[in-house]
């Protein structure tokens, strides 16, 4: 399955500053679906070099980062528990960072 | 350039927005939990700025007002904004975009650029104040010298008044700053935590500084961090977002995180925190400094010398701790002002405010 | 400054501490041998204090922020009858002791005294049961009841009656139905915070209706400063900044019976050392950790207390500097049987009248004082349905984590109400509010005593 992943407000610093990551993931053994969940715990192993803590906090994202799926709203679709599809858009964006 | 990759939902909710009934929902409201779509959510955002503006009287038709420009979010969606409800409201006002460059390369150079490209897109004259200008000094020059303890001492003071002298020099009548909710939360927390009754009985107010030389005013006072930046990213909006090299990973303290905590378990947390701070009951006769003037630069002061340029004297003088912490040696030797720069001073953690922001 | 940071434990106006808290504890740890009060015993370690002081001076220094609370405050007059409100936890079981030795201090005195002119202040304990809410297996209260109970009996006379009361009798004499509706009532709460808050409110009314039907007339209360510290921020971030100064003075005589705090200026470890150092029996009880905003505030507060020791202290100042209320002192007392130096020294203590504003609405359901906003809100209502009087009565939190938000569901949410906290709402109504709003009140609650 194959996503597009963005990281703005600063959050491109943690991956090297690479703003968007085309990647290929797969849902974990033994289950069809690949979720959100999932995908931070993706993320957080295979692009975050550096600071995860400014990313994750517990199984989430850190409060005060958005996340869109395909710029809509994760708070919308269910947050941790969205389900992904292939070719989707998943944005971070911290609103941590600057004024 | 507003034009979004949307791409049609196949999800199952793909809810419809609340306002139009047309539309799918993009975002949830943090202040009131509505899900609408991208165009209702330009709407009601921009709308309710103008609220707030009308309703607190912030601007008089013909005024002149600098809108502080960091490069950063804030600013950014403050300037196009307030360029769109201008000329949508017929405010008549003259908007100019007023930016410092504190001179700290890779960091403010850049973010520079962004408002200058800024400048070009929301057709914002832009003023451009430098402490080299200022003061003969920029901020890397002053890191050399003093080092990174205290830095932010220095460049919070000297912005604070780059700004009102940029201000001057474009004669405007009023500065706008991209202050937003989770700001003024943040402050009116910090303030109980750190025992400041007087600020914190100054920090709910939309405007400030009417005293002063230019007072400032915060449109965005009851505006949501994730709308801002939300808009920001519909719109696609040009902004930096980069840390400050001299103060990395220090951006935002330990009442940040909590102010973020709670807005996820009660959105309007935020809201009610800036109430508490609107109703405190604070006599009000507690007192405020005296104002005077500096005498050496003619800036305003409760002291004899300025803030400003107590620190600069001691760097020109290679006694760069001068005006820090509680035993400045020299020029103001007065207990009260002692205690006024140790509430600037800012070391502790809990303290640590955005750094690189227009942050005053 | 005004005083030396290394002794200074008050929180009135001493920043010194604050400011340097890293330097004063390495200049002073590096010659640490001995208690730094009496220069002769070695300290105890584990207080908040960094072991300071030896154990007995320890121990008087927490009794003297007791004392002077409460003589400063004139709390305590000979001819009061008290009730502590003993939870089992570390600060009611010391406030208990507290109040306990200054009875008998008084007791010695007034044998000694030949006029015997001054009586000795009676003593009552309560012990709010909330089995009923927190499913607690009824031989674990009974185990518990007992060690109160032998708590109290262990204290030297004279004799102190304990008063175990079931948090449903806040509702009416009959508490088989009174457990049942407590749990209906707080079921049909949907916030976390709002259930939790609920309760205490419930606790308040209970604890003030013992009182009052056993002839009480102080309630004493073992709060202290790391519990305020936590009410502060629960309270800015809940939206209730205008009546925060009402809960956090030493003396809250808005309620019947007035409500004193006595341990305003003792930390919590300091609190929990004397337990252990004193041997003072504590139970604790599983009601489970706080959830919702007030879980996040306490544990926000307890980072920032690890961060820097001074930061609750620091807290509570900084909202003891908020204009308190008029009702945040003992009422003056004008009567002649009262001896001339107790009202003396009542008058010495007193807030000025000037510096308090009176308010005349609280909200009927946590009964804290109104601001003008939400008066406005409720004098802007014009539509005239049973709930509206009540809903817009209460606080703009209370609105929000309390009162239901669907109104169909109000009718029930009043059926369930205790009757105080509706009968509240009628008393507020001299005031902001029209005639008529006054009878719609009326007519409601009619309603639901008809209901019950």
């Amino acid at each position: 399955m194959q996503l597009t992943l963005e990281f703005g407000g600063g959050l491109e610093l943690l991956c090297e500053s690479v703003k968007i990551h085309k990647v290929n993931v797969d849902p974990p053994n033994g289950t069809e679906k690949f979720i959100m969940k999932d995908l931070l715990t993706w993320v957080r192993t295979n692009l975050i070099k550096e600071r995860p803590e400014m990313f994750m906090k517990g199984d989430s994202v850190r409060p005060g980062v958005l996340v869109l799926v395909n710029d809509c709203d994760w708070e919308l679709s269910g947050q941790l528990d969205t389900t992904l599809e292939d070719k989707d858009v998943v944005v971070f964006i911290s609103t941590l960072h600057g004024g | 350039m507003e034009e979004a990759v949307m791409k049609p939902t196949k999800k199952g909710g793909g809810r419809l927005c609340c306002i139009c009934n047309l539309r799918r929902a993009a975002l949830k409201r943090p202040k009131t939990l509505e899900q609408i779509c991208r165009e209702c959510f330009y709407e009601v955002f921009e709308e309710e700025i103008h609220q707030v503006i009308v309703d607190n009287q912030l601007f008089k038709p013909g005024e002149r007002i600098a809108i502080g420009a960091s490069g950063g979010k804030d600013s950014t969606v403050l300037a196009c904004v307030l360029a769109e409800l201008n000329r949508r409201h017929n405010y008549g006002l003259d908007l100019f975009l007023l930016s410092v460059d504190e001179g700290i390369t890779g960091y403010r150079d850049d973010s520079l650029e962004t408002v200058k490209r800024n400048e070009v897109q929301y057709g914002l004259p832009l003023k451009i104040v430098s402490y080299k200008d200022l003061y003969g000094w920029t901020m890397d020059e002053i890191v050399k010298m003093i080092g990174l303890k205290n830095n932010c001492t220095f460049c919070g003071v000297f912005r604070r008044q780059a700004l009102d002298r940029g201000a001057s020099l474009l004669k405007v009548d009023k500065v706008a700053t991209g202050h937003n909710a989770d700001d003024i939360a943040e402050t009116v927390l910090l303030n109980i935590l750190r025992g400041d009754i007087a600020r914190l009985s100054r920090c709910t107010s939309i405007v400030t500084g009417e005293d002063g030389p230019i007072p400032r005013c915060k449109p965005f006072k009851y505006t949501y961090e994730k709308e801002i930046v939300m808009y920001a990213y519909f719109k696609r909006l040009d902004y930096f977002s980069t840390e400050c090299i001299y103060s990395p990973n220090a951006y935002r303290g330990f009442a940040r995180e909590f102010i973020k905590d709670l807005e996820r378990i009660r959105p309007r947390a935020i809201l009610d925190i800036i109430k508490s701070g609107e109703d405190f009951r604070i006599s009000t006769s507690t007192k405020m400094p005296e104002q005077g003037t500096c005498e050496r630069c003619g800036y305003i002061s409760s002291q004899k010398w300025c803030k400003a340029c107590v620190l600069l004297e001691g760097l020109n003088r290679g006694l760069p701790k001068m005006g820090i912490g509680r035993s400045s040696r020299g020029l103001n030797n007065d207990p009260k002002k002692d205690k006024d720069m140790k509430q600037s001073n800012g070391t502790k953690s809990i303290e640590n405010k955005q750094c690189g922001s227009l942050d005053f | 400054m005004a005083c030396d940071s290394s002794t200074c434990q008050s929180n009135s106006g001493c920043y010194k501490r604050e400011e340097e808290p890293i330097s004063s504890k390495s200049s002073d740890s590096s010659q640490q041998s001995l208690c730094v009060k009496c220069k002769v015993n070695e300290p105890v370690s584990g207080t908040s204090d960094d072991g300071r002081f030896c154990r007995e001076c320890f121990r008087s220094n927490l009794y003297g922020k007791f004392k002077l609370a409460v003589t400063s405050n004139a709390m305590i007059t000979p001819s009061d009858n008290l009730l502590v409100a003993f939870s089992g936890g570390s600060s009611s079981r010391v406030v208990l002791q507290f109040v306990h030795e200054m009875q008998q201090h008084a007791r010695k005195n007034f044998d000694a005294s030949k006029d015997r002119s001054l009586p000795v202040f009676g003593v009552g304990v309560a012990f709010i049961d909330e089995s009923a809410y927190h499913s607690v297996p009824s031989y674990e209260i009974d185990k518990a009841i007992e060690e109160i109970r032998s708590i109290i009996s262990n204290l030297d006379p004279p004799a102190k009656q304990l008063h175990v009361v079931p948090i449903e009798n806040v509702f009416s004499l009959d508490s088989l139905d009174g457990r049942e509706r407590l749990k209906t009532l707080v079921d049909s709460i949907s916030d976390a915070t709002g259930k939790e808050d609920l309760l205490l409110y419930l606790r308040m009314l209970a604890l003030q209706k013992v009182a009052s039907e056993n002839g009480y007339n102080r309630l004493v209360l073992g709060l202290c400063t790391s519990r305020i510290a936590c009410h502060v921020i629960t309270a800015t971030v809940k939206g209730q900044g205008y009546s925060l100064p009402a809960d956090i003075q030493y003396v809250d005589a808005r309620w019947e019976i007035p409500v004193v705090l006595p341990l305003r200026d003792c930390l919590a470890p300091e609190l929990n050392m004397l337990c252990h150092l004193d041997g003072l029996k504590t139970l604790e009880f599983s009601n489970g950790p706080c959830s919702g905003i007030n879980g996040l505030v306490s544990s926000f507060v307890k980072l920032l207390q690890g961060e820097n020791p001074s930061r609750e202290c620091t807290i509570v100042r900084t909202a003891g500097k908020l204009t308190p209320f008029h009702f945040n002192r003992i009422p003056e007392l004008n009567d002649s049987n009262v001896p001339l130096a107790t009202r003396r020294r009542q008058k010495r203590f007193n807030l000025k009248p000037s510096e308090s504003i009176s308010s005349a609405s609280f909200c009927p359901l946590c009964f804290s004082p109104l601001s003008k906003s939400d008066l406005l809100s409720l004098s802007n209502i014009e539509s005239c349905q049973n709930y509206d009087i009540l809903d817009a009565a209460c606080c703009s939190s209370c609105r929000f984590q309390i009162f239901p938000k669907d109104p169909s569901s109000v009718e029930h949410f009043l059926s369930v109400l205790p009757q105080p906290l509706l009968a509240r709402a009628k008393n507020c109504s001299n005031g902001n509010y029209s005639s008529r709003r006054k009878q719609i009140l009326d007519c409601l609650l009619s309603e639901s005593e008809d209901e019950t």
